[in-house]
Formats: C-alpha cells, structure tokens, sequence
C-alpha cells in the first residue's frame, strides 16, 4: 500500500471531481485516482447541456422536470430518486455559476435555458455546444483551489474488499509501471460509461466500463444494463456526437426526399421526442430504404450563419472537420450511436452500494433517474447532483470510522493475476477481439433487438471470452504501457456486455431504449415493471430483479 | 488507403532513440490518431501515445507532425497519403519526453495551477443566492480563452519558453485572462500584478506560433497581449515590456513615428543606456539612429492623434481595444463562403412534414 485516504474517488471526470470536492468540503482527506488527466475525461464532450428547473426561459418547476424525466423513464426510473434529483438541482446550478461556469446567459443576464428532447419546458442550461466542457473546467479549477491529491495516470484494477467491506483500489501506474495499491476508508466509483462496446459510438477510448467490472468482480450487483441509448445524432462515419442542442435550435431531420419524418413518428415533439423515440425512427427509415448510407440527414440550413456560429460552434467545427460537411449549406449525415448507459452500478440515492464502503456516481451508477431511457441534459446534471450526494455519504462514513486493513494476500494475488498476463508470451492480440465485439454488438444489440440475434450475440461473447484468456500483451515494459492497460479493458467490455445481453434477452417487452417489435413490441408492467440486478457468481452473470420505487406517477402510455 | 509515417520512438529505460518508419492500410477518412492506432494494434504494441475523445475535446493526443504541434484526432491523412508524403511524428516540444510520443506535463500543470485559476469573486455568492447577473456581451471577453483543451500544442510551439523554460507561457496565460476578464472575478489587481511579474506577461516575444498552432482557436499570444494592456491600464507598468509598450504610445502620439533613441532610456531606465553607450555611437555611426533636435514630427502626424482620440473616446484601452489576430474559430479554420445559396440548385431537397405531399 502507497498511501490511504478517507475517500477515494476512481475517475475524474464531473461525478468524480465534485464528489471530490464534496468530500474535501466536508472534512475529509480525499484523493481521485484516474487513467486520464481530469481534463480529459469523457464528461468535457458533453455538449448540449445540463437540466434544471430554473424557470428563467418559462415558468417551470421541479416537479415539472420530476414528470418529464418520469415519462421519459418509461416509468422504470425510481422515482424518489428523481425527486431528490430535480429539487437539488437548481442549487447545484446555481453553484457552478458562482464558481465560475462560463454558462451562455439570455438578455437580462440570468442563465439562458433550451429546449430539449421531451421536456415540458425550455430546461437546459448550456454554454453554446461545449457545456461538457465548461464543466469540467470549472470542476477542475476547484480541485485546483482545494489542493485536491490527484493519482493521475493511474489505471484502477481492482477493488479491495476485506472485512465485509471496501478498503481500497489496487492500481497499475502508467507512467511508472508496476502495481501500486491505495487504500480508502470509502470508494467512490465515478468511471464513467462503456460505450466502446460498440463499434459505432459517441464515447471516448477510455469509456470501457471499467467501474462497472470492478463493482461486478467483488458481488456488487448492477442494474439495468439491458438499458444502452443510442444516441439520434452521430456523425456518419465516426460516430461522433453532434449534440441534441442542434434539434433545441430547431435543426430538422430528415430522410432521402427531404420528408420530416419524424411527424409520422410522434407528431407533437416531432424531432424534439425522447431519444429512444428519434433513434428508432431513424433506425426505421433506414430499414426501409428511405436513407442515404445507412444515415439520415440533421439539417440546419434554415437556422442560419449567425445563430449556427453563434449557439453551435463546436458542433459545426466538428462536421466540417469529420464529415466534410459545413452545416449552413450542407444537411449533415447522421445515424444513432450507442451513447449513455442508463444502467450500472446499483446505488441507493446516496450512491451507497450493497457493499459497506463502495459508492458510485455518474454514468457508472444507476441510481436510477433514467429508467429505461434518458433525457438529454439529465445525465450532466446526475453527474452533478448525485457526485455531490456520494461524495457526501463517503466522507461521512469516512470520518466516522479509523482503520484501513488491505491484507497482503490479496496484493499478492493481484500481482500474480497480472504477470500471468504481462509474462505470457504468446496469443491473440487484443484488437480483433475488440473489433468483433464492437460490430457483434451494434448487429445484435442495438436499437432494435431480436430474440435469436440477441441468444447469437451470448454465444459470440461466449467464444470472445474465451479467446481472450490467451489475450497477449506485446510490449511488456514499464513506462506508459497502454497496451497492457488496452487489454485489461477489454476484458472489462466483454464481462459487462454480457450481462447487458443476457438481461435483454430476458426482458420480454419493449421499454425505453429496450426494443423488441417483432416479438414483444409492448410495454408489459405486469411482468415488467421491475429493475434487472445482475450479480457475477465467480464465474458468470446471474439474473435477478427488484422493484421499482414508485411515489405518486402511475405508468402511463407512453406518446410524444 | 496506403499511409507512411515516421515516427520518433524513445525508450525512456535506456534513453535510447530511433527514428522508424511505418506503413500501413487505413480508411480514406483515417486521422493521424487512427493510424497511430492500426500501427499499435497491428503493426507494434509498443508504441506509446496518449488518446481519449478522439474528436478534438479532450486534449490528450498533441504531438507534433513534422516539426509542428497538432491534435492527432484532428488532422485528416487524406491529403498526406495521396500526395505520397510521409510525415515525421514526434513528441511535443518544451516538455520532457516519457516515452515515444508522451510527454510529461507535470511542469504544464505547475504552471497552470500557479496561475490560481479559479474564480475569486469579491463575495461568496450574489445576495439572493442566484446566479451572477452578466451580460452575454461582457462574458464573450473571455469567450476565446474558454475554449481551452489545456492539449499543450502552444507550449510545445512556444519560442519564449525555448529560451526560458520558467517562462508561464500561453497557455497558463490565456487561462490567466479568462479569469482577469471575468467581471465576476475581483482579483483582477493582484492577479495582474503575479503575471506581470519575471517570468510573465511581458517575457513573451510575439512570435505568434502559440495563435498558428493552436487547434481550438483559443489564440493564447491575444490572451497575453491583453493581460498587457490591462496591466498597463491598472497602471502595473514597472515591468520593462509595459515601458516599451508605453513609450510606443507616447512616441507615435506626439510625433508620429517611433523614437528610438529615446526607447531604451524610457524603457530600460538612464544606468543601463549608460552601459549601452558603445552600441549607441555604433548605430549612430552607421545612421541606424536619429539625433535630430527637435524631434522630426511626421507630416500627417495627426491621423496618429486621431486614432489615439478615438481609442480614449470610446474606452478602448485594456483589454477591450485588441482585436488583433481575432478571427472566428469556425470562420478561418473552415473556409467560411458568405453568400452561397443552401437550397441552389444541386443543394439537398428542401424539407417538408408529411401532410404536405398530400
């Protein structure tokens, strides 16, 4: 062991630092551990915006933004929890403003707010299209301020669990080699998504789930991962985000003729439905011969130079620099990408696990404020919210108890663990592993889903799993090896998109961003109106359910 | 298509490095990024570079492309390949090397985080516990400078630092004014009196690389040239560059042109043009420095007035007269074409919703 901390804090990206910060805050000793510097983390790419019931643009209330994100669940997100999260809201806004946010403002200065997808009111706070981004600046500007102890370049492993409970992070050091463990009376686990499952997808390289494994690894059960949304604007080819800000400014969809065929689709919200709504629209007229290269186009051409310049700089730089594509002249090509994990780590509200002394936060958690579908701008916030309430409860319990025991036996098996990998000398090299499994799963496991695709897909993860205990790690030096920490997340993506699999195959409805038209096209509360908990038996996932807390909004259909 | 690359390889275990040479099979639409990738992956897993985002956010993957910093995500092959070029890639420059094509940013950072580049604003919150009433208007001050990725591609490019590794350098700057022109940040003094100081504002030699080089638009040497007026403004001047900026004023206001002879006195203070003295007689020798008495004032020196007038009468001085080296990212960066018609003929049908087919 190197060092201990009260809290730990793995990842640091905007759930991570703030509950940093939160934890500091409350008098704790805390320190992140991350595989990237902070500034790099997948949270700066949001871009659209973050949600809060500010009522500056409208009237609007926290009760308002409570339904919307109810609705938008498909009636699967718990709803204490999204009470919680939309009354907190707005003072946590009002926080990152007074810390120095560079929010774009609305003429009488006050913060200005856009519509977004399936939200009763114009909600999200925005800086231009690069929110994500001035988030994290101001997040890191404030662990800067506190002095915060950060292990950069550090690759978070394993956890630690002795004595019933979490202990700390066994780490492998990028730019120093070697294993390196630091204990934590409390972990936080804010690691972000795993979108790289994926070939097509708007998540960075490092968004490999690996929160989510090391949580699964010690028992600690996740929750609806049958749950990935996909996103209805990714940049054809790359997959790249171009943000739903563009459709809050009033860009338009459409197909090969020029049709908005989102009217047929949800003939109120139009392009603005929930995204669960859009991306399978999308994905239909595609089907059925009415896009252009398996894309659609997103057209802003009517908005015009000023306010494209003006409110959406970043993703206008970023079709013209991907696509070739300069959106004033030009509808750009579009396609959903697999986007958000609304599923993870099962947390209660203040993002305390099952196991004593283990939290998570952000996209690695579930809480669930999203149910089976997100709103758009709903996840920076959860990240903000929820960040700040486990960093909270991790530091309370922290001061609360002494003593750290990280037992050299589990030390001592961690490093054989990973010289077993780093010494093999032969094998597959990871890439053709991650290749097949990104395509597989955007075949298999996707917008549309299909019994018999989905029982392929197990088996095609069955068979990747195998091959990949012969993974081999060709550079086996000490300094930077990327290679050996590439390959470790790739076994992190094989074991959550199997428990993703296997859950959907067992969710015989349609919900949310989880859709069966051809054999269970509908919504079945009956049966179904219940979270999946997937739990890791040691040697594969297991299935299990739990309900669903529910305060005053009954299940309703569900129409845009 | 086909790529050819060379690449600076370093091995930090035994200091050792080696230019090498690859060539590989990549998409039409690969970036640099994407090639280093198919190399790693196919070709040597040993090689050794930062990635994350892979759509230019992130700031991870600066490197240098032949001798110049880029964003590898950024930087499309296309044109590379076909020409049958085959650029060298290196490591960024002005930071020490870890391995290969990473470097270590520990002294970036250092330099950040002496910047204290966090808000200080003159009370906790507004009185109401809402939000800080501004101005979109008054916010676009620091719009440029908050578009930073902190990816390092100026330091890499930065000739002052080359000379003064202490230097803060552009992009510890830059940061700096995004926090001097905040007008919700009331440190404004005492910020511009630690960036003033050695190693600050006026070390910078104007070479304007960081503004060529950065790939977000940030354009740090404005950022600085700012500070330096602002300085000036708050009458924080003892640094020798605020002099020598000063005296260019004075010097162009009252006679129209610039006084060099009077420059180093003004600036560099009366001792050390006495230890200048043989310098001087040598330009004067050679007519490189002009003796008249009084002063030759040029003809049309009032145009200078004018102009001076104007930057006063429309408070201009500070921050608030550079425009220089100002461009719209997305404008310069892309080719912006005004005037072209979305819907001309050739263009993408026009929209319509469903019914109106019917």
């Amino acid at each position: 062991m190197i060092a201990e901390h009260d809290v730990l804090v793995v990842g640091a990206g905007c759930a991570g630092m703030r509950a940093a910060i939160e934890a500091f805050d409350a008098g704790a000793d805390v320190a992140m551990i991350s595989k990237l510097h902070p500034t790099r983390s997948h949270s700066g790419a949001a871009e659209g915006g973050i949600n809060a019931a500010l009522g500056n643009a409208k009237e609007d209330s926290p009760e308002t933004h409570a339904f919307d994100t109810v609705k938008g669940s498909d009636y699967l997100g718990d709803q204490d929890s999204i009470e919680i999260f939309t009354r907190e809201a707005p003072a946590d806004i009002i926080q990152l403003e007074n810390w120095g946010a560079f929010f774009s403002r609305q003429p009488d200065g006050r913060l200005a707010q856009r519509p977004f997808g399936a939200a009763g009111s114009p909600r999200t706070i925005y800086a231009a299209d690069i929110t994500g981004h001035v988030l994290i600046q101001v997040l890191w500007e404030q662990v800067c301020k506190r002095d915060i102890k950060v292990y950069e370049e550090f690759f978070a492993w394993q956890l630690v669990v002795d004595d019933g409970r979490c202990q700390g992070v066994i780490c492998w050091d990028l730019l120093d080699g070697g294993l390196k463990t630091v204990g934590g009376k409390t972990t936080v686990l804010a690691t972000g998504g795993a979108g790289r499952q994926y070939r097509v997808t708007t998540n960075a390289y490092a968004c490999t789930g690996d929160g989510m494994a090391m949580a699964l690894h010690v028992g600690v059960p996740l929750k609806d991962m049958e749950f990935m949304q996909f996103h209805p604007t990714t940049l054809y080819p790359t997959g790249i985000l171009l943000t739903e800000g563009c459709r809050g400014e009033g860009a338009y969809l459409l197909n090969k003729d020029g049709e908005r065929f989102m009217k047929r689709y949800a003939p109120n919200a139009l392009e603005l439905a929930s995204r669960d709504v859009v991306s399978r629209s999308e994905q239909t007229e595609i089907d059925q011969g009415r896009g252009i290269n398996g894309s659609v186009m997103l057209d802003m051409r009517h908005l015009g130079a000023e306010r494209i310049i003006e409110r959406l700089p970043g993703s206008r730089e970023l079709a013209m620099t991907f696509a070739g594509v300069d959106p004033i002249y030009e509808p750009v090509p579009v396609r959903p990408g697999a986007h958000y994990h609304m599923g993870g780590v099962a947390t209660d509200s203040d993002g305390a696990t099952e196991l004593t002394g283990l939290y998570a936060a952000g996209e690695t958690a579930c809480v669930s404020v999203h149910g089976a579908n997100r709103l758009g701008g709903n996840s920076l916030m959860e990240t903000i919210t929820f960040g700040r309430r486990a960093g909270r409860a991790a530091a309370e319990w922290a001061l609360s108890h002494t003593t750290i025991d990280v037992p050299e036996a589990v030390e001592r098996d961690a490093e054989r663990r990973l010289r077993a990998l780093l010494d093999r000398t032969s094998g597959e090299r990871p890439w053709k592993i991650r290749e097949e499994l990104g395509n597989s799963m955007l075949e298999n496991f996707a917008v549309f889903r299909r019994e018999e695709q989905m029982e392929r897909q197990l088996e095609i993860i069955r068979e990747l799993r195998e091959r990949y205990r012969n993974v081999y790690v060709e550079d086996k030096g000490d300094v930077f090896n990327s290679d050996l920490t590439q390959a470790i997340e790739l076994g992190n993506m094989l074991d959550t998109a199997w428990c993703m699999v296997q859950a959907g195959l067992a969710r015989k409805e349609s919900r949310g961003a989880h859709a069966r038209p051809h054999d269970y096209p509908g919504r079945d509360d009956v049966n179904f109106l219940k979270h999946s908990i997937t739990r890791w038996d040691g040697e594969a996932p297991e299935l299990s359910y739990s309900e669903v807390r529910m305060t005053k909004w009954e299940p309703e259909e569900r129409k845009y | 298509m086909q790529v050819a690359m060379k690449i600076w390889r370093y091995d930090a275990a035994t200091g050792e490095r080696a230019l090498r040479e690859y060539e590989i099979d990549a998409p039409e639409e690969a970036t640099l990024l994407d090639c280093l990738d198919i190399v790693k992956d196919k070709v040597d897993g040993t090689l050794a570079y930062r990635k994350s985002c892979r759509m230019m956010i992130c700031g991870s993957c600066g490197m240098r492309m032949d001798g110049a910093a880029v964003l590898a995500c950024k930087t499309r092959m296309f044109d590379v390949a076909k020409e049958g070029r085959v650029p060298v890639i290196s490591a960024m420059g002005n930071l020490p090397i870890v391995r290969d094509l990473v470097v270590d940013m520990d002294p970036f950072w250092e330099k950040f985080k002496a910047m204290k580049p966090y808000l200080q604003p003159g009370y906790d919150r507004p009185e109401d516990g809402r939000e800080y009433r501004i101005t979109q208007e008054r916010m676009n001050a620091v719009k440029k400078e908050a578009l930073c990725i902190n990816c390092g591609c100026c330091v890499s490019e930065c000739n002052a630092m080359e000379s003064d590794p202490e230097f803060l350098g552009p992009q510890a700057l830059a940061k700096g004014f995004r926090f001097v022109g905040d007008p919700r940040d009331a440190a404004t003094v005492e910020r511009l009196e630690q960036y003033s100081g050695e190693h600050g504002i006026w070390e910078c030699t104007r070479c304007f690389f960081c503004n060529e080089r950065c790939p977000k638009g940030v354009d740090p040497r404005d950022a600085i040239a700012k500070l330096g007026a602002e300085a000036i403004r708050t009458g924080i001047d003892r640094d020798m560059g605020a002099k020598h900026a000063k005296w260019f004023v004075r010097s162009t206001e009252t006679t129209g042109w610039l006084r060099e002879t009077e420059l180093v006195p003004k600036t560099q203070g009366v001792v050390s043009s006495i230890k200048q003295m043989k310098f001087a007689l040598n330009l004067i020798k050679h007519n490189k420095a002009g003796l008249a008495f009084p002063p030759h004032v040029a003809a049309n020196v009032d145009e200078a007035r004018r102009l001076r007038r104007l930057v006063l009468a429309q408070g201009r001085l500070g921050s608030a007269g550079h425009i220089q080296g100002e461009r719209a990212l997305a404008k310069l960066e892309h080719g912006h074409h005004d005037g072209g018609d979305p819907y001309g003929p050739g263009s993408f049908p026009k929209p319509y919703l469903p019914e109106d087919t019917e």
